[in-house]
Parts: structure tokens; C-alpha cells; sequence
């Protein structure tokens, strides 16, 4: 196994546990099914490009046309890119999440994520277009130019940043914060009843959510070093959700669990596949979103709390509640 | 102000085709209360099996009625091996949201090594034009906004004048109430999606054959016009539906004609926002997408 083989796969796995923690905070959490979730990603990675690289009119780049092209040392192109995947969630989030039922949100966020790639598609003066950016600097390139110990240091810069999100996510679910989350996703209108703003706090995690998502494009970007449109189109929504739900949804746990699961191994084992060339050319990627489709249905049928459940929270003095006498009263059979 | 009045011409063709597909789905939802996500996919592969029974010979307007009858099968077996036993196990709505997208997906990509990337087009296509003062319309066009009034009436007379219609009613005005009145509820839905498939399946083959050229990735595009229609109109309400695509048919025509054709569905997608933002339970519904009170 060479270095860059393993740095791609520990790369990778830090981009999609970053990614399947935010998701996890704003679906498994909160009940927020974000089918645009992908589009956070890509507008952080976006932002992440075009602060880091030079003007377009600059003479190595002036084959793409973009707009910005700051050249702003490392780690603010990363904040950047977590910023605007905060401040995209601002309007998205006060038109899907204010007044619609949540199956409504679910289409609402699915249609934005289509809409989203078809325009950065079409628009090209805006970010290339189709073509994507290309030759995005690596963060700090010009401090470290022995690619052998540069894949080192984006293997850790990487873990910090999930060391980070993951301390993020793990205070909020586990403050009182989460646990009004965990009440809203639970029972929306009981959590209402009690004076907790449900829009409010879908907002909140929206907005939080975002932020991630958006560092999470961040990194891979600075990896990756390209980015277009057919990087972000709405599956990859859908494999993101796949890892939540085999992972075990509403814990971090979990999340991480699915992330190593399912995008990176799934993937893995896949590209092992392509390697041997089975079948026609495109039948091995085809056949992998077909696996995708039915994992989740597989574990919405037969586990649908996941590899790793979400522990029930049960507080001393609570009224012990078993699930089985409350299935009965629930059916009216006392 | 000719350019206008053409594009007014296409506007007749575009509803056309938009309300075969948005009454379908919104009936699917109002009835069996199910946001059918595949229905996008189920629509291309409804297009593509006409496209091989065209390709062997078979007249065009019999593979249409191949791939509507294709559509009817193909939606009614989604829901007896897949919604519906989710739904008995007590799948949250959301939950089946994600199920009919895993399904979407899998339909997709299961067809794709089979049919491949490349767009394809039916053969014997009717072009040659006919005049209307400065509408110009083919052969192929006509049929295709005479099939829709067609179907529409149809869709009419089914809801309004049939015993089949009145139980559709019952059952997705209260489906526990309809069974107590002696309402087969459950035949009533396996007909439902038959019926919206046959739609379904007659609204890709249609939507194919109105776009000249179409691929695998068609699908998407299409569940988008469907549903943008949908919503507009108040998801659930087959009439609403109808509103909901001659007023998307229209401004997505008019405004590829005095902008640009690459933003159609931008458009469709602008109306919906603005729909969502100001009256979120749509033209006709009374809640619709509204959130519960609370």
C-alpha cells in the first residue's frame, strides 16, 4: 500500500465523517431531512477555491473565469468556505423550513439541490460552469513542497478538523440545546406546546449544519484540487443519508460508524471491482447506487436504528415507560 | 410581439405534456398519500421500453400506449412490493420520502448499463409544420395537446361521474372512514396505481417525444416540472395540478423566448419558491403543504 493510496483513503474518511456529522445534527438530531445537503458541501468548497486562488486573469488561470480569487493564506479560504456554507443556509433555510409541513421541506431541499447544480452548470462566468475549477492551490503547497510529507501534513490538518467538528457535535448533543432538538424531532408539536420555537431551532441547526458542511468541501477541495458540478450532484446526498442511516441515526457514534461503512468502504470495495474489469465499462458504478438504494432499504426494513442505535435517554425519576405496555395502551386494548 | 405569440404556441405543447405528468403524481399523493419520488424515473423508463418497441418496428403511437401500459405495471409493483409494505409497517411519511428516493435511484441506475448514456430519439417522428397565424406547430405537437385534453376530460369524468372516481375521493378525503362505509380501500389504491401509472407511463413517452432527444438523466428533469406543477396547484388536488401546468407550461415558454432556454427549469423552480413562500398550500388546496397547526 503506497502513501498516496493511504492518504486519499484517511483524506476521504476525514471528509465524510465531517459530512455525516453534520448530517446526522440536522437529520438524525433534528428531523431535518437536508436532500440539499450536498449543495453546503460544494458551496464550501466553492468558496474555498476561489478565495485560495489567484484572479482569473492571472497568466497560469487564465484558461477558467470565476469570480473573487483572493490568494488568502491557509486557513482562511477553510473558514471562508465554512462561513458561506453558513450564510447559504440562511435563505434556503427561511424559505423551506418557516411555514412547510416536513415532507414539503424534504422535496423543497431535494428540487433546490437539482436547481443549484443546473444553474453553477449553465452560468459559467460565475464559477466555469461545467468545466469547474481547476488548479486549486493546496493549502500551505508553498511551505511544504515534498509531496510524500505534504500528504502528511493534509492527513493532519484533516484530523484536526474532525477532532474539532466532532468535539462541536458531541457538546451538541449532549447539551440542552440537543435535547430540545431531540424533543422537536421526536414530537414537534409537544416541543411547540412547551414554548420551544421549532423554527427557531431548525434554523439554528440548519445554519450549524451548514457551516460543516461547507469545511467539509473545504477540505476535499484542497485535496482534490478541482471542483464542478458533477462533483455535487444530488445522489451523493443520498449515499451521505445511506451512511446515517446504516451508521445509527441521531448519535455521532453512529454517524462516524456509516461514514467508514458506507462511502469509504462501499466506495473502496467498489473501485477494487472497477480495477478488474467485470462487464461493460459503466455497470460496476451503476450497480453500486443500485446497492446504495437498497441498503437503505434493507435497513429501514430490517434495522431501522442502525448499526450503532441511539441510546434511549431515560432520567432518574422519570415514569418507566415500557415500550411494550405503551404499544397496548396506544392500540386502547386496557 | 410574434416571438411571444410562438412561444405562446410551444406554451400550449409544454402544459400539455406538464399536466399528463403533474396530475398523475399530485393523484398519487392525494389518494394514496404517497410523494412518489420515483415518478421522474418511472417516466423515463416508460419512454425508453417504447423507445425499443419503436425501434422494432412498432408505430409511435403504439409504443405510446406500450409504455403508458409499462408505466401502469411497473408503478403498481413499486407499491405492492415496496410502499405498501412500508407503509403497513408504519414507515413515517418522511421515512417513505427517503424510501421513494433509494427507489428513484435504484431505478435509475439499474437501467443505466442497459440503455447507456447516450440520448436517443424515436424514429418516424411527425415534423412537418402547420400554421396558425404565427403559431407553428408540427404534427407531433398537435397530437400531443389533443392527447392531454383528451386525458384530462378523461381524468374528469373518472373523478366526477364514475363510482371508481367517488371512492378515489372517499378514500383520500379519509381512507379509515371510506373502509367503514364498505369501501375497498385497498383495491382502490392497487387501481389508483394502475391508473396514475398508465399516466405516468403515457407522460414520459409524451415528455420524450416532445423533447426530440432524450437520456437516461431525463428523469430528473421531469419529476421536477411534475412536481413544480404539483405544489403550484396544491399538491393532491388533480384540478390544481392542471392550473398549476398551464401556468408553468406557459412562463417557462414565454421566458425561454425573451431570455434564455437553458434557465426552463430555473423558472419552473423560481414559481414554485415564491409559491412556497406566499401561499404554501398552494392554488386550490386548503392545507396542502401548510405544516400542522403549532
Amino acid at each position: 500500500m503506497n502513501t498516496y493510496y493511504l492518504a486519499n483513503l484517511l483524506i476521504f474518511a476525514g471528509v465524510d465523517i465531517v459530512a455525516c456529522l453534520a448530517l446526522n445534527l440536522q437529520f438524525g438530531v433534528s428531523g431535518v431531512v437536508n436532500f440539499s445537503f450536498i449543495v453546503f458541501q460544494a458551496a464550501g468548497a466553492y468558496a474555498a477555491a476561489v478565495l485560495s486562488m489567484p484572479p482569473d486573469t492571472a497568466p497560469d488561470y487564465s484558461f477558467q473565469i470565476y469570480v473573487g480569487g483572493y490568494q488568502l493564506p491557509f486557513p482562511l479560504p477553510w473558514v471562508g468556505g465554512a462561513v458561506v456554507g453558513a450564510l447559504l443556509a440562511l435563505p434556503i433555510g427561511l424559505v423551506v423550513l418557516r411555514r412547510l409541513r416536513a415532507d414539503y421541506q424534504a422535496i423543497a431541499l431535494l428540487v433546490t439541490s437539482i436547481i443549484a447544480n443546473t444553474v453553477i452548470n449553465n452560468a459559467r462566468p460565475l464559477l466555469n460552469g461545467a468545466a469547474g475549477l481547476a488548479a486549486v492551490p493546496q493549502p500551505l503547497g508553498s511551505v511544504v513542497s515534498d509531496p510524500n510529507s505534504y500528504q502528511y501534513l493534509y492527513i493532519g490538518l484533516t484530523a484536526i478538523c474532525v477532532a474539532i467538528v466532532w468535539f462541536i457535535a458531541a457538546r451538541i448533543v449532549n447539551s440542552p440545546y440537543g435535547r430540545t432538538l431531540r424533543a422537536m424531532r421526536e414530537n414537534e408539536l409537544a416541543a411547540g406546546a412547551l414554548g420551544k420555537n421549532s423554527t427557531a431551532l431548525k434554523m439554528s441547526i440548519f445554519v450549524v449544519g451548514g457551516a460543516i458542511a461547507g469545511l467539509s468541501g473545504a477540505i476535499l477541495v484542497g485535496f482534490l484540487q478541482v471542483w464542478a458540478p458533477s462533483t455535487w450532484l444530488y445522489p451523493e446526498t443520498i449515499i451521505l443519508f445511506a451512511a446515517v442511516i446504516v451508521g445509527g441515526r441521531g448519535n455521532n457514534v453512529g454517524a462516524i460508524v456509516g461514514a467508514l461503512l458506507v462511502p469509504v468502504g462501499f466506495e473502496e470495495v467498489t473501485r477494487l471491482l472497477q480495477r478488474m474489469n467485470i462487464g461493460p465499462p459503466n455497470l460496476i458504478p451503476a450497480l453500486e447506487w443500485v446497492c446504495i438504494g437498497l441498503l437503505i432499504l434493507g435497513f429501514l426494513w430490517f434495522r431501522p436504528r442502525g448499526v450503532v442505535p441511539e441510546q434511549r435517554r431515560v432520567f432518574p425519576g422519570a415514569p418507566a415507560v415500557e415500550e411494550e405496555t405503551r404499544w397496548v395502551v396506544g392500540k386502547g386494548a386496557r | 410581439m410574434s416571438l411571444l405569440i410562438a412561444a405562446f404556441g410551444f406554451g400550449l405543447v409544454s402544459m400539455s405534456v406538464i399536466a399528463l405528468a403533474a396530475v398523475g403524481f399530485t393523484m398519487q399523493f392525494g389518494i394514496t398519500n404517497m410523494i412518489n419520488l420515483a415518478y421522474g424515473e418511472v417516466m423515463i423508463t416508460s419512454a425508453f421500453f417504447a423507445y425499443y418497441l419503436n425501434q422494432a418496428r412498432v408505430s409511435v403511437w403504439i409504443a405510446m400506449l406500450g409504455g403508458a401500459a409499462f408505466g401502469a405495471v411497473f408503478s403498481f409493483l413499486i407499491n405492492r412490493f415496496v410502499y405498501t409494505p412500508f407503509q403497513r409497517k408504519g414507515t413515517a411519511l418522511l421515512g417513505m420520502v427517503i424510501v421513494s428516493l433509494a427507489v428513484s435511484l435504484m431505478i435509475a441506475n439499474g437501467l443505466l448499463p442497459i440503455v447507456g448514456y447516450f440520448s436517443v430519439s424515436y424514429r418516424e417522428r411527425f415534423s412537418q409544420l402547420l400554421r396558425f397565424g404565427d403559431i407553428a406547430l408540427t404534427v407531433n405537437q398537435i397530437v400531443i395537446i389533443v392527447l392531454a385534453v383528451v386525458v384530462m376530460l378523461a381524468v374528469h369524468a373518472l373523478l366526477r361521474y364514475t363510482r371508481l372516481g367517488k371512492a378515489m375521493r372517499a378514500t383520500a378525503a379519509n381512507p379509515m372512514l371510506a373502509r367503514n362505509c364498505g369501501i375497498p380501500t385497498q383495491r382502490v389504491i392497487d387501481t389508483v396505481w394502475l391508473i396514475t401509472g398508465a399516466l405516468c407511463g403515457l407522460a414520459g413517452v409524451v415528455a420524450a417525444l416532445d423533447s426530440d432527444t432524450f437520456t437516461i438523466s431525463s428523469g430528473a428533469v421531469f419529476l421536477i416540472t411534475a412536481l413544480a406543477a404539483a405544489v403550484l396547484g396544491g399538491a393532491g388536488q388533480p384540478y390544481g395540478a392542471m392550473i398549476g401546468a398551464v401556468i408553468i407550461g406557459l412562463v417557462t415558454e414565454l421566458s425561454a423566448a425573451v431570455w434564455s432556454p437553458d434557465y426552463k427549469q430555473v423558472v419552473a423552480f423560481a414559481i414554485l419558491v415564491l409559491v412556497m413562500v406566499l401561499r404554501p398550500q398552494g392554488l386550490l388546496a386548503k392545507r396542502g403543504a401548510l405544516a400542522a397547526a403549532g
